[in-house]
C-alpha cells in the first residue's frame, strides 16, 4: 500500500458566476523516499488537489464531491486526525509559494517553527524554541539562534523559504507538499532550496510531492510525473517514461513550448494554441480536444479513460485506444 | 528617531501657538464679557474692573501680555470664581476628565476588538447584522442622546429595583464612572468595531494563515496568535486621534452626568465668557491632544517591528 494514496477526487468551487469544476478526478500516490511532480499550467487544479486533501481550502466555497485520499490506510478526507493527532504539520509538512506572505509578520521566526513543535510533541516554549534554532541551523542559516528571534521582514526571500522547509519538517513528517516552493525566488536561490529538500529527503526518507510548472525542476528532483491540466491528470509515469516517451500531445505541447540550450531555427519554441477549458462547464469530450493537433471525431464526445502502458506509464488519450489507427510511438519523435 | 522626534515636537508647538491665538481673537471677537451679569453695573464700576483685570489695553498688547505669561506657564486668574488662578483650576479638574477619558478608551478598544472579531467571526450571520445595526446608531448617534438616554435607563432600573444599582449623576467613586465612560466611549466603540472587522476580514485569507493551519495549529489558537495579533495593529494605529474625539464627547458627557471635569468647567466658562479659563483649557486641550497624537507616532513604531526600523 502506498504511504499517500489519492483516487478519483472532484472539487468544486460555488461561485456567483456557478460551479468551477477545479479538479476531475485525480488520481496520486507517492511511497517513502519517494518525489511526484504535478506539473501544469496556472489555473490546472495543482494546488487545490493538494490543498483540498489537507483542508486548506475554504469549504464552502470549495467541496470535495467525490473521491478518497488515504494516508497509511487512513481516511484523510473525512477526519484530519489519525490516532488523535491532527496529521497536518505532524504526518504532512508543507511549504508555499510566496514565503514572504506565507509567514505571520508579527511573530519571530523561531516561535513560527515551534509552534508545531508545541502543538503536536507537547514541547514547552523553551524546548522548542531550542529545537527551532538547530533546525534553522540545519537548513543553513547562519546564526541560527539569533536569527529565530528575528522576524520575517528581516530575512531575505531565500532564507524566509528555508525557514518555511525548517518550519514543515519540524515534527519530522513522512510527506512533505511544496506547492511551488521556488516560483516567487530568483534562480540561483531556487537551486539552493531545490538541493536543500533533496538533502533532508535523503536523511529523513520522507516523501515529497512537489508541485511546480517548472519542468527544469521536475527533471532535477522527481522521480515520477502527473501532468495536469484543466482539472484531470494527463499524463502520469516516470520522470524518465513522461519526460522522453511522452505520451500524450498536451505533454508534448509542453516540451516544445520549453526552453533548451540548442540553437537554430528547429528549436524555435512553440506555443500551444489557444487557451484551456471554461471550467464553469467543462467539455464533454477530451478537454485537450480544442487545442490537440491530432483531435478525432472521438475526442469531441468522449473523454477518454487512461490508457495503461508499462511500468505505471499511463496516459489519458484516445491514441493509445487499440483501434487507433494512428500509431502513439509516432508521436514520441515529434 | 531622535530627529523625528524633535521635527514632530516643534510642529506641536506651532500648532499650539495657532491654536491659542485664534481663540484669543475669536474670544475677543463674541460679543460679551465678563462683567455682563443679571445686575446692572454702573459705568463707573464697569471701567474700574476693566482697568482692574487689563482689559482697557488695546487688544494686541492684551495678546502679548498673555502670551509672555503662558510662555512662563502662567494663565492668569478666573475671572468668575475671584482670585482663582487657571492652573489650579486645571491641577484639580483635569485629573476627573482623564480618569473618565482613560475609562472610556479603554471601553472602547475592548469593546471595538471584541465586537469587530465576532462579527468577523459570524460573517453575515445574525450577530454581525446586529452588531453592524448597533454600530450604524453608534456612529451617527451624538454622545449627548446616548448620555440623557443612558441617564433615563438608569433611573428606570434603579426604581424598579428599589435601590441604587449605579447613581445617575454625580461624581466619587468608581460607580459613578461606569455608565459616563461607556456613553462617552460608544461612538469610538462603534468606529473601532467597525475597523477591527474589516481588518479581520482581510487577514482571514492571508497567506500566514493557511500556513498556521497547515501546521496543525487549533482553530482557536490560529484565531488568537496569528489573526487577532496582526488584526488589531490598526486599531491601535486610530487609538490616537480617539483620544481627540473622546476628549471633545467629554465636554458634553461631564455637564449631563454633573462630573467635575475640565469639560463642565470649560463649558461653564464660556457661559460666563471667563477668558482666562478659556484661554487656559484650550491651550491645555490643545497641547494635550497633539501630544498624544505624537505619542501613538512613537508608539506604533514601537509596536510594529517593521516601522521600528526605518
Amino acid at each position: 500500500m502506498a504511504l499517500l494514496d489519492v483516487k478519483n477526487l472532484h472539487v468544486e468551487f460555488t461561485t456567483y458566476g456557478g460551479i468551477v469544476h477545479a479538479v476531475r478526478g485525480v488520481d496520486f500516490s507517492v511511497d517513502e523516499g519517494e518525489t511526484l511532480a504535478i506539473v501544469g499550467e496556472s489555473g490546472c487544479g495543482k494546488s487545490v488537489t493538494v490543498q483540498s486533501i489537507m483542508g486548506l481550502i475554504p469549504m464552502p466555497p470549495g467541496r470535495i464531491t467525490q473521491g478518497t485520499a488515504h494516508l497509511r490506510g487512513h481516511d484523510i478526507i473525512q477526519s484530519k486526525v489519525i490516532d488523535g493527532k491532527d496529521i497536518r504539520g505532524n504526518f504532512v509538512g508543507m511549504i508555499f509559494q510566496d514565503p514572504m506572505t506565507s509567514l505571520n509578520p508579527t511573530m519571530t521566526i523561531g516561535a513560527q517553527i515551534a509552534e508545531p513543535l508545541e502543538v503536536h510533541r507537547g514541547y514547552s516554549h523553551r524546548q522548542a524554541m531550542n529545537r527551532a534554532a538547530e533546525l534553522l541551523d540545519m537548513v543553513q542559516i547562519p546564526e541560527a539562534a539569533k536569527r529565530a528571534r528575528q522576524y520575517p521582514f528581516e530575512f531575505s526571500g531565500g532564507m524566509l523559504q528555508r525557514s518555511m522547509i525548517a518550519m514543515a519538517i519540524a515534527c519530522e513528517p513522512s510527506v512533505l507538499i511544496a506547492d511551488e516552493p521556488s516560483t516567487a525566488l530568483d534562480v540561483t536561490i531556487q537551486a539552493q532550496i531545490l538541493d536543500l529538500v533533496k538533502s533532508i529527503q535523503k536523511d529523513t526518507g520522507m516523501a515529497i510531492i512537489l508541485i511546480t510548472h517548472d519542468l527544469g525542476v521536475v527533471a532535477r528532483l522527481a522521480d515520477t510525473v502527473s501532468v495536469m491540466y484543466a482539472g484531470e491528470v494527463m499524463e502520469a509515469g516516470s520522470v524518465d517514461d513522461v519526460f522522453y516517451r511522452s505520451a500524450h500531445p498536451y505533454t508534448l505541447g509542453l516540451k516544445e513550448a520549453m526552453p533548451t540550450n540548442q540553437t537554430g531555427r528547429s528549436r524555435q519554441l512553440k506555443p500551444i494554441d489557444g487557451s484551456p477549458p471554461d471550467l464553469f462547464s467543462p467539455p464533454k469530450g477530451c478537454s485537450y480536444a480544442a487545442r490537440c493537433p491530432h483531435t478525432m471525431e472521438v475526442c469531441l464526445e468522449n473523454n477518454p479513460n487512461a490508457f495503461a502502458m508499462q511500468d505505471g506509464h499511463a496516459a489519458k488519450c484516445w491514441l493509445h485506444h487499440e483501434e487507433c489507427e494512428v500509431e502513439a510511438e509516432d508521436l514520441y519523435q515529434a | 528617531m531622535a530627529w523625528y522626534t524633535v521635527k514632530r515636537l516643534i510642529q506641536g508647538i506651532i500648532t499650539v501657538w495657532f491654536i491659542a491665538t485664534a481663540t484669543f481673537w475669536a474670544m475677543h471677537e463674541v460679543p460679551g464679557d465678563p462683567f455682563i451679569g443679571e445686575k446692572a453695573v454702573s459705568p463707573e464700576v464697569e471701567a474700574n474692573l476693566k482697568a482692574r483685570w487689563g482689559l482697557d489695553k488695546p487688544p494686541l498688547e492684551q495678546y502679548w501680555i498673555f502670551m509672555t505669561n503662558m510662555l512662563q506657564g502662567d494663565f492668569g486668574i478666573s475671572f468668575a470664581q475671584e482670585s482663582r488662578s487657571v492652573n489650579d483650576i486645571i491641577l484639580e479638574r483635569f485629573p476627573v476628565s482623564a480618569i473618565l477619558g482613560i475609562l472610556a478608551i479603554v471601553f472602547a478598544g475592548l469593546g471595538g476588538v471584541l465586537y469587530g472579531a465576532l462579527t468577523a467571526l459570524y460573517r453575515n450571520q445574525w450577530p454581525d447584522v446586529l452588531i453592524i445595526l448597533l454600530v450604524i446608531i453608534g456612529i451617527s448617534v451624538p454622545s449627548f442622546v446616548f448620555a440623557s438616554v443612558g441617564q433615563l435607563i438608569l433611573v428606570v432600573i434603579n426604581q424598579i429595583l428599589g435601590f441604587n444599582v449605579l447613581p445617575v449623576a454625580g461624581w466619587g467613586d468608581i460607580s459613578h464612572m461606569l455608565v459616563p465612560a461607556l456613553v462617552l466611549g460608544l461612538g469610538t466603540m462603534a468606529f473601532l468595531t467597525r475597523l477591527m472587522r474589516s481588518s479581520m476580514l482581510e487577514i482571514v485569507s492571508a497567506d500566514f494563515i493557511r500556513t498556521a493551519r497547515s501546521k496543525g495549529v487549533p482553530a482557536a489558537q490560529v484565531f488568537s496568535r496569528h489573526q487577532l495579533r496582526n488584526a488589531v495593529l490598526p486599531v491601535i494605529t486610530v487609538l490616537g486621534p480617539s483620544v481627540a474625539s473622546i476628549t471633545t464627547g467629554g465636554f458634553v458627557v461631564e455637564n449631563i452626568f454633573g462630573i467635575p471635569g475640565l469639560g463642565q468647567s470649560f463649558v461653564l466658562a464660556v457661559q460666563q465668557s471667563d477668558y482666562g479659563v478659556i484661554m487656559g483649557t484650550t491651550v491645555f486641550y490643545g497641547a494635550f491632544l497633539v501630544l498624544m497624537v505624537i505619542i501613538v507616532d512613537l508608539l506604533y513604531a514601537w509596536i510594529d517591528p517593521r516601522v521600528r526600523l526605518e
